[in-house]
């Protein structure tokens, strides 16, 4: 019964998605203008939009290290 | 002798004045360097130093609210009388710079202390047991609104990859560059999911297609958008808008 029921939400969900590609909306967004400020009120003066691709490239470069060493590091179940 | 006495009684009753005067120095001299701190605004908080104790000090409030987390106690649930029509669209760029996503070449990415790293397509992921739920976003900006979204319990996948759940965090990176992390305790909580619909349709692009964090115990910035990989790990991911300062825990 809960396999049916998974089965008919995927097939539910798939339709969706289906439906979603067809639809005009969902074509590629406008790209990002990475100089102009941020729209958010959580912004602090200065902030642009590109601010935050740079500190995920930063942050990714600090992290991706100290992951795999811990990866490495773990016992394997 | 009789000199000596009196000394004596004389230092017992003035001892809690002294105190009490102390006390009142120290909260004098404590107000004088707050104000001092403000007053001198940016420039002091630029220094590496104080950034550091402000960061220690951040920390230990988010450890507090760790330990205050009370992982079995539900975010409030709503009727669908209560949702917010529309529901209101937030983040760093506009609503014209959604980040278009490909359904059909979407993987989710998985790393860290997972033992099962094998990318997620959306339909593996649609086929997981899904579940709904009627709750308030807060917003840090202050304002919130109420909203349905389905998907499957965290936990559920968590489990299903076979992570670390005693591990301290897990990590989010999106297809927008945003970048967020949370708690595992908060991770496991029930009603925290991966959402992959709202109001029962899939989730449309300005909410976060493919995929969104949906955790109600969260302020919104909590909530990414767009993952495309996420990792468990107990090194401190920290996250874009944390890292500028915001509260990392952020949650109830």
């Amino acid at each position: 019964m809960k396999l049916l029921m998974a089965l008919a939400t995927a097939v539910a969900l798939v339709s969706g998605v289906s439906a979603y590609a067809a639809d005009s909306n969902s074509g590629p967004g406008k790209p990002m203008k990475m100089d102009e400020p941020m729209p958010t009120k959580m912004k602090k003066p200065g902030m642009k939009k590109g601010d935050v691709k740079k500190a995920a490239e930063k942050k990714q470069r600090e992290m991706t290290p100290m992951i795999e060493k811990e990866s490495a590091d773990a016992p394997k179940h | 002798m009789k000199k000596r006495a009196m000394k004596s009684s004389l230092a017992a009753h003035s001892a809690p004045q002294i105190q009490a005067i102390e006390r009142r120095l120290f909260l004098k001299q404590g107000l004088s360097l707050g104000a001092l701190a403000l007053l001198s605004g940016c420039e002091l908080t630029e220094d590496g130093a104080v950034q550091r104790v402000l960061t220690s000090m951040s920390r230990w409030n988010d450890a507090a609210q760790g330990w205050l987390f009370n992982p079995d106690k539900l975010a409030p649930e709503y009727p669908a009388s209560a949702i917010t029509t529309p529901f209101p669209f937030n983040a760093y760029y506009g609503e014209d710079e959604v980040r278009a996503v490909d359904a059909s070449s979407y993987q989710l990415e998985l790393a860290g202390l997972i033992r099962d790293k094998k990318p997620w397509g959306l339909l593996e992921l649609y086929a997981l047991p899904q579940t709904s739920q009627i709750t308030r976003h807060i917003c840090v900006e202050g304002w919130s609104a109420i909203g349905k979204w389905g998907g499957v319990r965290f936990s559920t996948f968590l489990e299903r990859i076979g992570a670390d759940t005693s591990a301290k965090y897990v990590g989010f990176k999106c297809l927008d560059d945003y970048y967020s992390s949370i708690d595992m305790a908060s991770a496991l909580h029930p009603q925290t999911l991966l959402a992959f619909r709202y109001a029962d349709q899939i989730l449309p692009p300005k909410y976060g297609f493919p995929m969104k964090l949906r955790i109600p115990t969260k302020l919104g910035f909590k909530n990414p958008k767009h993952i495309a990989a996420m990792f468990v790990t107990n090194t401190h991911p920290g996250g874009y808008w944390e890292d500028q300062g915001y509260n990392w825990f952020s949650g109830s």
